[in-house]
Parts: structure tokens; sequence; C-alpha cells
């Protein structure tokens, strides 16, 4: 497969990852674990990508593992066609772990948090994970596959 | 009111006497000046916004829209309410003066809308938390519609006797389904996705003893600070 610069770029400086392809736009997407996550986002943040455009999470497959997304961005004056690249970072479902990205793009909070609330990611050393969607009270993770929908007692007679 | 205008004060009638009920009277200053509330929780509320406007202006109605539900007479839900909306909604109706009114706006709050078969948090129908008067269908309802909705409202304010109306209030609900449901401890403290889920130390232990095994070449807290 054709590695993107940025992947020779990690080759280089001896970073783990795994090369996934490319989008319909050309822009590289990265795997990379879990474990090493932390590191590589500093690594990442110091080469120039100072923008989290969007973080999002989703369940791969029945059975299989979490994925949570991550599309940064380098802003920089007077540059029209910025440097783009897609980062996953996969997850067991049994102990859901990804180390937080808050410290490093502070813009990571809530979406974060939503990640949490939908498929139940663990953020580590975010500062407040919490629910942000569903009520406080709300037990399991509603966006994952295997979700059932509780039954829930309706009011038969209305007003 | 312009004087000058009103046709039934002009110089051959302005003696004459107009004979009504104290009830009519109090319905007819009731019915024109609905004073709703601004409730809205999604796209609903967009065509009840416009309705404030100048095209299509429901102040030609007496609705003047307030922000209190101290001050207001008439609620619209104008979107979906979810379960976690719903102690909100109902305070907001129970902070109302009587008499209230209440104009169930759009599929969402009569029956749920679309997600009515298989949404994890959406109230089916807000008839099953507030009483509604006036059911307004449409995903969502036109501006005119809503205007038709106030009109049957005026109607049916206009037909309405003060004993009717406190004794359809005491009427007590009845529940036909016998559920098993019971109060317990509230699970609110905050810190609850440790307690529930993961049985393990704290995040940061784990995450510095992940940190050191990776093979980062520059230390990342000397980066960021």
């Amino acid at each position: 497969m054709q590695q993107g610069w940025l992947s020779n770029w990690l080759v280089k400086h001896e970073v783990v990852h795994r090369s996934l392809g490319f989008d319909h736009r050309g822009i590289e997407t990265l795997q990379i674990k879990a474990g090493d996550w932390d590191s590589i986002a500093v690594i990442l943040y110091v080469y120039g990508y100072n923008y989290l455009r969007s973080q999002c999470a989703y369940d791969v497959a029945p059975g299989g593992s979490l994925a949570s997304v991550y599309h940064l961005t380098r802003i920089q004056y007077g540059i029209d066609n910025p440097e783009e690249v897609c980062i996953k970072v996969f997850a067991q479902k049994d102990n859901p772990r990804i180390p937080s990205v808050f410290w490093i793009w502070r813009s990571a909070d809530f979406q974060e948090r939503e990640s949490y609330d939908m498929v139940g990611i663990s953020y580590d050393n975010h500062p407040r994970l919490k629910r942000i969607l569903m009520p406080e009270s709300w037990i399991g993770w509603p966006l994952r596959k295997d979700y059932i929908t509780p039954n829930f007692y309706e009011i038969q007679d209305a007003h | 009111m312009n004087l000058i205008e009103f046709p039934l004060l002009d110089q051959t009638s302005s003696n004459s006497v107009i004979s009504t009920t104290l009830n009519d009277l109090s319905n007819w200053s009731r019915l024109s000046s609905l004073w709703p509330l601004l409730y809205g929780t999604s796209c609903c509320f967009i065509e009840f916004a416009s309705l404030i406007g100048s095209r299509f202006d429901f102040d030609r109605y007496g609705l003047v829209p307030r922000s209190s539900p101290r001050q207001a007479d008439l609620i619209l839900t104008a979107g979906t309410v979810t379960m976690k909306m719903a102690p909100s909604l109902v305070r907001l109706y129970e902070q109302m003066p009587e008499p209230k009114y209440v104009i169930a706006m759009g599929a969402c709050t009569i029956t749920g809308g679309m997600f009515s078969t298989d949404s994890y948090s959406t109230v089916r129908g807000v008839d099953k938390l507030i009483p509604v008067d006036v059911y307004l269908p449409g995903c969502p309802p036109k501006p005119e519609a809503v205007i038709d909705a106030l009109t049957k409202l005026r109607k049916k304010i206009s037909r309405e006797i003060v004993e009717d109306r406190t004794l359809s209030q005491n009427k007590k609900r009845c529940f036909t389904t016998s559920h098993k449901l019971y109060v317990r401890r509230s699970t609110h403290t905050g810190t609850y996705e440790q307690e529930l889920l993961y049985q393990s130390p704290s995040t940061l232990d784990i995450s510095s003893e992940t940190f050191l095994k990776s093979k980062s070449p520059v230390p990342s807290y000397k980066l960021v600070n």
C-alpha cells in the first residue's frame, strides 16, 4: 500500500502506527494503538496539528471493537489547503480505555464526553467524564450495536 | 383600539347598552390576551418563532410571548420532549398560573412522531405529562396551522364555564397499569462511571503506566506545558 508522507515521517521517527489508506480527498487515515495514543497525540501537536476538527466514536461491528476518530488540521497563516490527518484508535469492548486528548486539544472536552455517553469509551485523564446527553442515572451505552432498548412503563391513560 | 374606527362607537349608538354575562366577558378578555410561554425544544419552535415576526404576527391575536412561566397562560410544546426534559416541562407547566392551556404542537408531542417506534429517550406524547387542550399535527406544522390551532383554542375558551374548568382540573387521574416500579436511592453521585462499570484503580495510575511504556522520544508533559 502506498504510504503517505505523514506515515513515512512517523516511520522515520519510529512511531508505531498503521496506515488505513486514504479517503476520497486524499487524506490519510492512521490507526494508532490506544497505549501509544497519548504520546503520539503530543507528537502530532508539536508537529503542528493545532486544531482538533472533530472527535467522534462508533461501534465497529457487533461483537467487535469500538473506535474513536480524531480529525486533525494544521492551521497556519496564509495556507489555502492545510494539512489534515485522520486518526483512529480502537478499543476492546470489555475494557474500552483510550487516553484523553483534552489536555492537548481542549475542544475534545464535550466531544469525548459525548463519545463516553453514547458508546461508553472511558477516556483516561478526562477531567469530568460523565454523561452529557442522557440522564445521569442512565445505565448502558445507547449507540452500541448490542444495546437493547429497555422496556419502560408508559402511562397508559393520558390526561 | 382606535376609537374612531370602532364600528359600535359612532354618533348614533354611543348610548347603547350591550348585555352579556360575566362569564362571557371573562372568557372574552382571557381569549384575547393569551400569553404563550417561550418554550421550544427543536424544529417546531422555528415555525413558532416565525409567528413572532411581522409576516404571521400573532400579536394581533393578543399573543405576547413571555419568558417567565408565571406570566404565561398558554404553552405550545414545540418540539420533541425527551425523558430528560420531561421533569422540566412539568415543572414549567406547574409554575404557570390558572387558567392555563396547552397546545401539543407537532407529531413528536402528540405521539412521539418518528421517534415513537424505537427511541430510548422520547416521551410518547406530551399528554402523558400534562393535559392538552388542542392537538396540532404536522412535522413541523406551518405557521398558518398554528394560527388555526389558536383559533380553535380561542373558540374553546369562549365556550368555557368557570365551574367546569375547575372541576376538570380536580379530576383524579386513574392508572390502569399496576406497574411494579419502586423508588430507589439516586445514582447521581458524579463519580458513577468508576463505581458502575470499571472495578479498577484510578485513572491517573493507569495512564502514567501506559505513558511510561510508550516509546515517545520526548516526554509529553514537557511539550504540553
